[in-house]
């Protein structure tokens, strides 16, 4: 049984302790809580070097010294405070980054609400177990003899077929019915690779949709997306050796994932709003009435200075951009600044909870709007890379995963 | 769980020549229907309020000064709060340390029975700023 | 009376009020009706989502979920206080007092209610302590 450390304040009282210890049950693992003798806790808090007014986040700071000093044994770290906590946001950030300098353990951070269910939950407590359990598995850097990958996710499908370590198929389409799309995406890409879907040796799937297809397709690999879109896009933009910050802005939520040698080992997803994702881009395009292909274009031409949007909510946001239009704003300027409001919602929230290492890869359906690359590297200083086919990093994660499973 | 039904937890003094064992014989020789259990620092008592509450008064008189007593929310040995399955319990460290300065209490309860009243304890305060200059000065001329 | 005390599970407030013939309002039993209940949705201590909304009485929606669940338990024995007693700097608070702003919250939602309260501070000596015991004993009789 996978251990999971649980170092948090105010989940028995906001009513999600039952829900996370129900996601890492489902998963196969076991909240812990290590335990702490009375005399060590101000003296942890003295070590920590930070001192909250609320005793609870000394006792979470005195038991990430306990995981710190390897006095307690844990295979997998999770911290969490409440939602909207000053303390507790200050705490769980630096004690992510204390427990990360002194053990190598994948660690997750969360900050939930009363509303927080074991379902929001679970991706990530799958992807810790995956990291645990599946090391060498996620170790493996090529592809190997005829497999499909398929990515179920929130606005859109993709299939990938590879053959020794080559993509040979590849096709996308939105989401509508999960298995219907998934065929769609399937027959597609194996109609460009020229092979039939009898001679696949075997098919991984991932996204929201993973668990239903992968009972449809019996699928060999079933996996979060988490760990699987980490591989691909080291896979895809040739960085499998090293540090690196994966940057993916989904359809309905963003993700920041470090990666050591292919492995995530912290990862941030957005939980609380949809509210800068790549939804906001698709309501940017309709407003705009252009198509979200060309969205990306049209806004390296803009100035996002010159329009002031609220990049905490989409309602909010499409709201300001109705209005700095009808004040005689370019289309131009308006775009740039919708991709600059996303980017710096992922500045300000994922990427606070994780250590940027460079290099950063952007992946994900969002990086080849050209104006949300731009708006990452004024945001970061640095322009990302966006690997060729940066939108199948799922597909072929799960591609290059499932062939690890072969007999 | 019938709501009649409280836990109580009964703490000994750590001045105290009582043993947990001697607490619980004592309670299980009362005969009240109350279950008795050894504990680090006392006993725990469960059963009908009003039989807890005869047992806690018969228990006092054995160290009037150096037996204190609460309730507790969770039943005895309930799962939810096994030092095994959770690590020690959030209230744990607060009773431990509560528990260790019961010597304190108990000269407290010393005090109030023999109806002496302590003078104030000094606080300690900020010194006053003329007179910080002055061990400025002292120091440094 | 009814007498709330702060922190809620201190183990010495509530002998004491007790010994002096008053009733503790703790936050024990608090949850002993929760913990015991036939329906335990959310467990270890059955705070649900719902009562998580029944805390909007005493912080709005913009507080954090921790600080509305906890004053959901014990925001109630607050509403039945005669009388009060604080005890500042209690140490290695926990769980149900483990937040400090609930509890800074708590103290204040016990003023406004113009009860008669006592202010001490955790004993840290002998003659602390005796000041304490005296206190409270002088407290709680002056109630009667």
């Amino acid at each position: 049984m996978i251990k999971i450390a649980q170092l948090s304040c105010g989940t028995e009282y906001s009513g999600v302790q039952a829900e996370i210890e129900r996601a890492a049950e489902t998963v196969g693992a076991k909240m812990v809580y290590p335990d702490v003798d009375m005399q060590k806790i101000d003296k942890a808090v003295e070590e920590f070097g930070f001192n909250p007014n609320s005793p609870q986040l000394k006792l979470m700071i005195a038991r990430a010294i306990e995981l710190a000093n390897k006095n307690y044994d844990a295979d997998a770290i999770f911290i969490a405070t409440c939602f909207r906590c000053a303390e507790g946001a200050l705490v769980r950030t630096e004690l992510r980054k204390f427990v990360q300098e002194h053990v190598r353990l994948p660690v997750v951070t969360y900050s939930f609400t009363e509303r927080t269910k074991a379902a929001q939950l679970l991706t990530r407590m799958e992807a810790l177990v995956t990291i645990v359990e599946r090391k060498e598995l996620l170790a493996r850097e090529r592809q190997v003899g005829l497999t499909a990958g398929l990515d179920s996710g929130s606005s859109t499908t993709k299939a990938v077929i590879m053959r020794d370590n080559v993509i040979i198929g590849k096709y996308w389409l939105p989401t509508g019915d999960v298995y219907s799309s998934a065929e769609t995406a399937l027959t597609n890409a194996l109609a460009e690779a020229g092979v039939k879907y009898e001679q696949l040796e075997g098919i991984g799937t991932t996204g929201y949709g993973r668990y239903t297809l992968g009972k449809k397709f019996n699928a060999k690999l079933v996996q979060e997306e988490l760990t699987v879109n980490s591989k691909g896009a080291v896979w895809l933009a040739g960085k499998q050796k090293g540090e690196a910050t994966i940057i993916d802005i989904g359809g309905m939520d963003n993700k920041a994932i470090t990666v050591r040698d292919g492995i995530p080992d912290n990862f941030t997803m957005g939980g609380i709003c949809a509210g800068a994702s790549g939804r906001f881009l698709e309501m940017t395009a309709k407003r705009l009435k252009v198509e979200i292909t060309e969205l990306g274009a049209l806004a390296d031409q803009g100035d996002h200075g010159k329009v002031k949007m609220n990049s905490y909510c989409s309602v909010f946001g499409i709201q300001d951009l109705v209005t700095s239009l009808a004040a005689g704003n370019t289309l131009a300027d308006v775009a740039s600044a919708a991709c600059h409001s996303v980017a710096e919602q992922i500045y300000e929230q994922q990427l606070q909870e994780i250590e940027v290492r460079r290099p950063i890869i952007q992946v994900g359906g969002t990086s080849l709007i050209s104006g949300m690359v731009t708006a990452m590297e004024h945001t970061l200083g640095q322009r990302p890379i966006v690997p060729r086919d940066s939108q199948y990093i799922g597909a072929v994660g799960a591609a290059l995963l499932a062939s690890g499973l072969l007999g | 769980m019938d709501s009649n039904i409280e836990t109580r937890l009964i703490f000994i003094a750590p001045t105290s020549d009582l043993t947990p064992d001697r607490i619980a014989r004592f309670v299980h020789n009362l005969g009240n229907e109350v279950t008795v259990k050894e504990t680090c620092y006392g006993v725990v008592l469960q059963g009908p309020r009003d039989a807890v509450k005869r047992t806690l008064d018969e228990v006092r008189k054995m160290d009037p000064n150096r037996i204190f007593s609460k309730i507790r929310a969770f039943p005895m040995g309930d799962l939810r709060r096994c030092r095994a399955h959770h690590g020690s319990r959030p209230g744990f460290a607060q009773l431990e340390k509560e528990w260790k300065d019961l010597c304190l209490v108990e000269q407290g309860l010393i005090c109030v029975e023999k109806g002496e009243k302590p003078p104030a304890p000094k606080k300690r305060q900020k010194i006053p700023v003329n007179d910080l200059k002055k061990l400025i000065d002292e120091v440094s001329p | 009376m009814k007498i709330f005390i702060m922190p809620p599970n201190s183990l010495i407030l509530f002998d004491l009020v007790e010994r002096f013939g008053h009733e503790p309002l703790s936050l024990m039993k608090a949850l002993r009706d929760r913990v015991t209940s036939n329906e335990i949705e959310a467990p270890p201590l059955n705070v649900t989502v719902d009562d998580v909304k029944l805390g909007l009485k005493y912080a709005g929606i913009e507080i954090p979920s921790g600080i509305r669940g906890r004053l959901a338990i014990y925001g109630p024995l607050i509403d039945q206080a005669e009388a009060a007693i604080f005890m500042e700097d209690a140490p290695y608070s926990f769980g149900c007092v483990g937040c400090q702003r609930t509890n800074e919250l708590a103290k204040l939602l016990v003023r406004k209610r113009k009860v008669p309260i006592l202010s001490l501070d955790y004993p840290s000596n002998e003659d602390e302590a005796k000041d304490m015991v005296v206190r409270v004993k002088e407290f709680l009789e002056g109630l009667k």
